[in-house]
C-alpha cells in the first residue's frame, strides 16, 4: 500500500454486515479506493475485527445478529471511544436509524447509495464530519418534533436552533453541503458545524452520556 | 390494519408502580401521572374510597398490549438483530413512592383521629383486603402469556403460578392477608355463633372469588388475543405470498430486459421499495398526504424511469386542498423527469402545525421562467394556478444550468 501513502483518501475501512453478498459487493465497488482492512458478520466478530484492525471508519449495518449495530458501537467505544462509525442499512425504521446515531454513529446512508457517494461519505466521516442523508435529516427533524415515538429518546431532547432546523430541512430537500452554504450565505465549514452540532445534541441527549460529558469536563 | 374503535384506557405495566391504573388513567386523560397517584392517595384517606376505586379499575382496565410492528422489525427483534432493550425501564421511584405512602398513612391517621374515619376494625379489614388482593392480582398480571396459552384446563391456571418461588410467596402473603381480613371481620362482628358461621362462609367465598377473578379474566383475554394473533398471521401469510409472487414477476422481467439497464434499475427499485415497505415500513395511513405523494412518485418513476426520493416530516389527512397540492407536485415531478435531464428528483414534504410544504427539486438543466411561459403552459396552469385556487402558493426557482426547485405551500 506504499503508493497510497501520498493520498490521504485511502482510508482504512472495516465492513460489518451479516450478508456476505453485500460485503463482497462493497469490496468490489470501493475496494480500489479505500483499504478494506477487515470484516465482521455479527457483533463478536465485528468487535474483534475492529479492535484488531483499528480502522479509520467502520461501515456498520444497523441490523446484526447479537444485538444489532448499536451493540457493536457500545462494545467498541468502551475501549476505543474515538472509533468512527458510518451506519449503512436497508431498514427504514426511524427508531433503529436514530438508535445507532444516538449510540455514536457519525452518519447514516442507505445501501442503495452509489459507490462514489459512499467513498465521499467515508472520507467525510474519517475527517470527523457527519454524514446526513436526506432520509436521516427527515428522521432527525421528526425525532426532534416528537413525531417519532422512540421511547429511548428523552423528553428533554435538546431543542434545535432555528439555523440547525433550516440546514436539516435543506439536506432533506436534497441539497448538498455546498448548495446549502450558497443558499444560506454561509461557508461550507459553518454548514458542517451546524450538522455536527445536531449530531451532538442527538447523542448527548442520552442522559447517561450527558453526565459522562459533564464529568469529563469537570462540570459536575 | 387499524379498525375504528373506542379508545379504551389500558394499564401499561412497564411504567406501573402497582397495577398501572394511575399510569393508564394519566395517559388516557393527558394528566401528569403524579397528580393521578396523589388523587388516589388523598381520596383513599376517606373511607378507603381511592383504594376501592383502584381495585375496581384494576379489574376493568385490560393490560396494555404492544402494537405489533412491521414483520421485518419483529423478525429482527426476535433474532436479536436490533436492540429493543435500549428502552429504559422507568421502574418505581422509591423516594416518591415512599413519600406518597407516608402521605396516605398520615392523611388516614388524621381523618381517623378527627373522628370522621371508619371504625378501626372496618379500616383493618379494608386495608388487609386491598393489600391481599393487590398481592394476588399483581402476580396475575406478571405471568408470562406463553405459559397460559400452552397449558390446558386447570394447568393453565396452576402451571404459571409455580414457575417461580417469588410468585408463590406473593400469593401466599396475599392469601394470609385475605384470611386475616376475614378473621378480623368475623371475630370482631359481635354476632352469635350462627351469624359468625354464615359471615365466615360468605366472606371466605367472596375473598376467593375476588382473588381468582383477574386470573379468569386474564386467561379469557389471552385466549382471545391468541385467536386474533392467528388471524393476523394468516393475513400476513397471504401478504407475504403476494409479495413473493411479485418478486418472482420482477425477477422474470429483469431477466427478459437484462440488456436495458435503465429498466432493470427501475424494476429493482420499485420491488425494493415494495418489500421494504412491508418489512420495515410504517405504511402511511390511508388517505394521508404522504401516502398520496408516494403513490404519485411511484407512478412517475414507472412511467418516466427516473429515481424519485421522498423524505417526509410529519403527515396529515388528505383534504381536497391538499389533493390539489399533490396533483401539482406530480406535475412538477413529471416536468423534472421529462425536461430537466436529471436522473434523480428529490421530494421533501413537511406537515407543520400551520403549514404544509412540498419541495420538488432536480439538479437538471433548468430553464428561464420568463421565456418558457408561452410555450409551456403546463407550469402556469397545472402547478401555480392549481395551488393558488386551493389557497396556497407555488414558487418556482430555476435558471438555465441551475436545476429547478418547485416549492408548494398550503396554510392549514
Amino acid at each position: 500500500m506504499s503508493e497510497n501513502e501520498s493520498t490521504p483518501a485511502a482510508w482504512r475501512v472495516v465492513v460489518v454486515d451479516d450478508h456476505a453478498m453485500f460485503r463482497s459487493g462493497v469490496k468490489h465497488d470501493i475496494g480500489g479506493r479505500v483499504q478494506l482492512v477487515g470484516e465482521g458478520e455479527d457483533v463478536p466478530t465485528a468487535v474483534a475485527a475492529i479492535l484488531a484492525a483499528m480502522p479509520d471508519v467502520v461501515l456498520l449495518d444497523v441490523h446484526l445478529p447479537g444485538g444489532g449495530g448499536i451493540e457493536v458501537i457500545k462494545q467498541v467505544t468502551a475501549t476505543e471511544p474515538g472509533m468512527k462509525f458510518l451506519a449503512l442499512s436497508v431498514s427504514d425504521a426511524a427508531e433503529d436509524v436514530i438508535g445507532v446515531i444516538r449510540a455514536g454513529a457519525r452518519g447514516y446512508v442507505t445501501k442503495s447509495i452509489s459507490a462514489d457517494e459512499l467513498v465521499e461519505a467515508i472520507g467525510r466521516v474519517a475527517t470527523g464530519d457527519a454524514v446526513f442523508s436526506p432520509r436521516l435529516a427527515g428522521f432527525v427533524l421528526d425525532a426532534f418534533s416528537g413525531a417519532i415515538d422512540v421511547a429511548s429518546i428523552d423528553e428533554d431532547l435538546d431543542r434545535l436552533s432555528a439555523r440547525e432546523r433550516e440546514v436539516l430541512r435543506l439536506i432533506a430537500r436534497g441539497y448538498a453541503y455546498k448548495e446549502i452554504a450558497k443558499e444560506l450565505f454561509i461557508s461550507i465549514k459553518t454548514v458542517e458545524t451546524h450538522v455536527s452540532s445536531v449530531l451532538r445534541k442527538l447523542q448527548l441527549s442520552n442522559r447517561h452520556q450527558l453526565t459522562r460529558w459533564a464529568t469529563d469536563r469537570k462540570l459536575v | 390494519m387499524s379498525e375504528e374503535q373506542v379508545v379504551r384506557s389500558t394499564r401499561p405495566l412497564s411504567t406501573a408502580w402497582i397495577g398501572g391504573v394511575c399510569a393508564g388513567l394519566a395517559d388516557h386523560l393527558g394528566w401528569p401521572v403524579l397528580l393521578v397517584r396523589l388523587a388516589f392517595v388523598v381520596v383513599s384517606a376517606f373511607a378507603l374510597a381511592g383504594l376501592w376505586a383502584y381495585l375496581v379499575l384494576w379489574l376493568a382496565m385490560p393490560r396494555t398490549v404492544a402494537e405489533p410492528s412491521a414483520p421485518g422489525l419483529e423478525a429482527n427483534s426476535r433474532a436479536g438483530m436490533r436492540s429493543t432493550s435500549a428502552v429504559s425501564f422507568s421502574g418505581v421511584d422509591l423516594g416518591l413512592a415512599t413519600a406518597l405512602a407516608l402521605l396516605g398513612i398520615g392523611l388516614t391517621w388524621m381523618v381517623q383521629v378527627s373522628g370522621w374515619g371508619l371504625a378501626p376494625r372496618v379500616l383493618a379489614v379494608g386495608i388487609l383486603t386491598g393489600g391481599g388482593l393487590g398481592m394476588i392480582w399483581w402476580q396475575a398480571d406478571h405471568v408470562s402469556t406463553r405459559e397460559v396459552v400452552r397449558g390446558s384446563g386447570w394447568q393453565r391456571l396452576v402451571a404459571p403460578l409455580v414457575r417461580h418461588w417469588s410468585s408463590v410467596v406473593g400469593i401466599l402473603i396475599g392469601l394470609v392477608s385475605l384470611a386475616a381480613a376475614v378473621a378480623v371481620l368475623v371475630l370482631g362482628s359481635g354476632l352469635d355463633e350462627l351469624g359468625r358461621t354464615i359471615l365466615l362462609l360468605g366472606s371466605s367465598v367472596a375473598a376467593i372469588v375476588l382473588a381468582v377473578l383477574p386470573w379468569i379474566i386474564r386467561v379469557r383475554r389471552t385466549l382471545a388475543e391468541a385467536r386474533q394473533e392467528a388471524m393476523l398471521a394468516d393475513a400476513r401469510a397471504d401478504m407475504a405470498a403476494h409479495l413473493h409472487d411479485s418478486v418472482l414477476q420482477t425477477l422474470a422481467l429483469i431477466q427478459r430486459q437484462a440488456n436495458d439497464p435503465k429498466k432493470v434499475t427501475a424494476l429493482a427499485r420499485r420491488q425494493e421499495r415494495e418489500l421494504r415497505q412491508w418489512l420495515y415500513g410504517d405504511a402511511p395511513t390511508g388517505g394521508s398526504l404522504v401516502e398520496a405523494l408516494t403513490a404519485e412518485l411511484l407512478d412517475v418513476e414507472d412511467t418516466h424511469g427516473v429515481d424519485v426520493e421522498l423524505v417526509s416530516v410529519g403527515d396529515t389527512e388528505l383534504t381536497p386542498e391538499l389533493a390539489a397540492v399533490v396533483r401539482a407536485s406530480r406535475e412538477a415531478m413529471v416536468n423534472a423527469a421529462k425536461h430537466s435531464g436529471a436522473d434523480r428528483v428529490d421530494v421533501f414534504a413537511e406537515a407543520d402545525e400551520d403549514l404544509v410544504s412540498v419541495f420538488i427539486r432536480d439538479r437538471g438543466k433548468g430553464f428561464d421562467l420568463a421565456e418558457i411561459d408561452e410555450d409551456r403552459m403546463g407550469v402556469r396552469a397545472s402547478i401555480v394556478e392549481r395551488v393558488k385556487r386551493a389557497g396556497g402558493r407555488a414558487i418556482i426557482r430555476t435558471a438555465p444550468g441551475e436545476g429547478t426547485e418547485v416549492r408548494l405551500e398550503l396554510p392549514r
